[in-house]
């Protein structure tokens, strides 16, 4: 139930890169919530969630994602993932997540 | 046919819930199952738990798993099917339960809770 989060902000493609380590649950979802949306009201761009090193997620933090990407889409920003493991690829593709957000390396981008 | 059993009762607390999935990795990897069927397991037992986190009535959640040869069998209690109109976190218990039905081969609601089956396959 631990949950790091690592935040960059990347020059040449002018996107935030947040790389959350461990697990978004019901115990850390709203943290990554505030932490990639205050760096975003500080600074309005498109977001990378990096996958690498994010080992599961369940349904709360699938809400916080989704009210990101809300609070994106107001601002006519984009949010893409990438990196992301197997297992919650599986969680996307199950839910039709996969269809709201874009999915690097995949054809959806 | 001869099973073994293993109860697990949590406080209906956010805390406990990771432990939930954690004991329920540890039945899974005693079982010798392939990591995409813990992964399964897991994610399900995690999700019927913040189900009865927030639907159920009782102030633990209770958890017995019944291991076969061929299948493990969990019972968590308080889970619902059906999810109050009014509820806030209404479309995050949704895609809860949609998971849960897309990860078991075998789901049944009563009104102490939920019954989940995984069969195993041979070639775990």
């Amino acid at each position: 139930m631990s949950l790091n989060i690592t935040v960059n902000y990347d020059e040449n493609e002018n996107k935030w890169v947040f790389i959350p380590e461990g697990e978004i649950d019901i115990y850390t979802s709203s943290k990554l919530k505030k932490e990639i949306l205050n760096n975003f009201e500080e600074n309005k761009a498109d977001i990378i969630i990096d996958g690498k090193k994010l080992n599961y997620i369940d349904s709360t933090g699938l809400g916080a994602l989704i009210s990101i990407l809300k609070r994106l889409k107001e601002n006519e920003y984009k949010i893409y993932l990438s990196n992301i493991k197997p297992n919650i690829r599986k969680i996307f593709d199950i839910t039709e997540l996969d269809k709201l957000f874009i999915i690097r390396g995949e054809d959806s981008e | 046919m001869s099973r073994d059993c293993v109860s697990l009762k949590i406080p209906k607390k956010a805390d406990f819930i990771s432990l939930a999935r954690l004991a329920t990795s540890g039945i899974a990897y005693t079982m010798s199952l392939n990591v995409e069927n813990i992964e399964d397991i897991k994610v399900s037992i995690g999700e019927a738990c913040l189900n009865s986190l927030m639907l159920g009535h009782e102030d633990t959640i209770s958890l017995s798993f019944e291991i076969f040869r061929d299948k493990l069998s969990m019972e968590i209690s308080g889970v619902k099917e059906m999810i109050p109109e009014e509820l806030e976190e209404r479309k995050e218990r949704e895609l809860g339960l949609l998971i849960i039905k897309s990860l078991m081969d075998e789901v049944n609601f009563s009104k102490e809770g939920v019954k989940m089956i995984k069969y195993i396959e041979d070639d775990n």
